[in-house]
Formats: structure tokens, sequence, C-alpha cells
């Protein structure tokens, strides 16, 4: 297993098969935070740490039975849920998805006809790479995610983050499948506006 | 003719590949002539790119935390598969 791998959050399937430590770390090290943000979207901030928890004790019990049909990421991120579901059915809590009535982020950026107003700019360092080594830009995103809608803000997370598919959201959660699309929708937009803004005055 | 704000409603769709191919069609039309639509489906791809990778890697104290109730929960479990 090469350093660069590591860093690149490619597991090593098979060391983790045999229960390798370090390897687990690695793995915990690459999802921990995104597994969190996936937990906090579905149950608040109290009761994240416990249901990441208890996933990566389940995780780690059902790791030699991983089929590889899913990307890791995906297979934690269901395990997530199904715990956090686990610990709504006893604090007997539902979460259900709601559209909000918020106007779209870019509302504002095109004229009545439906041309732009105000075109993105062009971003300096545009590659996924470039965006995320920009750490005064990686605390705006955290704030911005904290002050979205916790709707828009779990879609964001299950799809985007943990990689689930909109079937597989629709199921778990109550929500139908073009209120999920607007959802996530928006809270891209808004993600985009940010980034925009930030490439455009250095601020959030 | 598709407006630009329909470009950005339709950027989703067109990303994950869920356009007809005559919607993909439209959209490639537009984008052919409108470079500020042209710029932000480039840069949105981008974004959704990294939006897997914008939390970060976890700190060793975190990455402790979770190894040390791993043990201890192994530990409880008194060697029972």
């Amino acid at each position: 297993m090469s350093a660069e791998a590591v860093s690149e959050g490619i597991p090593d399937i098979q060391a983790l098969k045999r229960g390798d430590d370090s390897a687990f770390s690695d793995l915990v090290r690459f999802h921990h935070r995104t597994l969190m943000a996936v937990a906090t979207a579905i149950v608040g901030i109290d009761d994240a740490e416990e249901v990441v928890q208890n996933a990566w004790i389940k995780a780690h019990k059902a790791l030699p039975g991983f089929g590889g049909r899913s990307a890791l990421r995906t297979w934690l991120t269901r395990i997530v849920i199904n715990e956090a579901r686990m610990l709504l059915r006893k604090s007997r809590r539902e979460v259900s998805l709601q559209l909000d009535d918020d106007q779209h982020p870019l509302a504002d950026r095109f004229r009545e006809g439906g041309h732009w107003s105000k075109p993105p700019v062009t971003w300096h360092d545009e590659s996924p790479d470039g965006l995320l080594m920009q750490s005064e830009l990686a605390d705006c995103l955290s704030r911005l995610l904290l002050s979205m809608p916790a709707s828009q803000r779990a879609m964001l997370e299950l799809r985007d983050a943990g990689g689930l598919e909109f079937d597989e959201i629709c199921n778990e959660l109550t929500i139908s499948a073009s209120n999920a699309r607007v959802l996530l929708h928006r809270a891209r937009t808004q993600l985009f506006k940010l980034v925009d803004h930030y490439q455009e005055t250095g601020e959030c | 003719m598709l407006k630009c704000r329909e470009v950005v409603h339709q950027a989703d769709a067109l990303l994950a590949g869920e356009l007809s191919g005559r919607e993909r069609f439209a959209l490639r039309m537009h984008i052919i002539i409108c470079r500020h639509c042209r710029r932000y489906v480039r840069q949105f791809r981008h974004l959704l790119r990294a939006i897997p990778r914008m939390h970060g890697q976890a700190s060793e104290n975190e990455v402790r935390r979770v190894m040390t109730a791993l043990k201890n929960a192994d530990k409880s479990m008194g060697g029972q598969p």
C-alpha cells in the first residue's frame, strides 16, 4: 500500500478484512468527519457521536463480509443511517425532510428574461483539489453548512458526501424523489454561490 | 432557445446523466454560445467533485477515540462471535 494511496483515501481492502488496525485507523481518518456530518444531519449534533461510534463498531465487525459492490464510503454511510434510525426509534423521534419556502439561491443573479445579470466569476483554481486546499474557503463552507436549512444539508451530506442514491434516501427518510432533488439542487447552488463570492472578494 | 436560468436548473441532471438526448442537445447548444453558462457548468462540476472531501480528515485524537471505543467494545463482547 503506497503512501499516496493512503492519503487519497484508497483503502487496502485486504488488510481491512484481515483486521489490520492501522488500515482501519486510515479508514476512520478518511471517513469519520463525513460520517459525523451525515449523522448530525439526521439526529442532530448531540447524538451524532454516539451514532457514528456505534456505526464504526458495526462496520468493524461486518468488514470481512464487505462485498465491494458499493464504495466503502457508501457502505459506511448506510451503517450510519441504520444506527441513526435505531436511535430515533428509541427516542420516538422522526425525521422528515421538508421543502422550505426559500427562494432559489441564485435567483438574484438573473434578469427577468432568464439571462445572467451577474454571471459567475472565473475561479482562480477551480480544480477540486484547488478548492479544497484553501483553508479559509473551507471555514466559510462549514459555516454555510451550519446555517443551511436542515433538510437541504441532509440531502447534500447523504447524496454528495455519503454517496447514497436518490432511491435509497427516499426509502430511508420520508421524502419524495422530486422534493429530494429540489433540496439537493438548492444546497449545491448555495455552495456554488459561496465559492463564487469567495473567489470574487476573498471573503465568506 | 434555453434560458441561462434553465441551464442552472438542469446542470445537476446533466452531470448525473439524467437528461434525455433532446434535453442534452439543447443544453449543449446553449453552452456552445454562452460562455457564462459554460463557466457555470464547468465550475459546478469541479465543486461537486470536491464535496465528498470537504469535511477533511479526522485528527489523530478523533481516530484514537474511535479505536479505543472499538477495543472496549471487543472486550465487552467477551470473545463472542
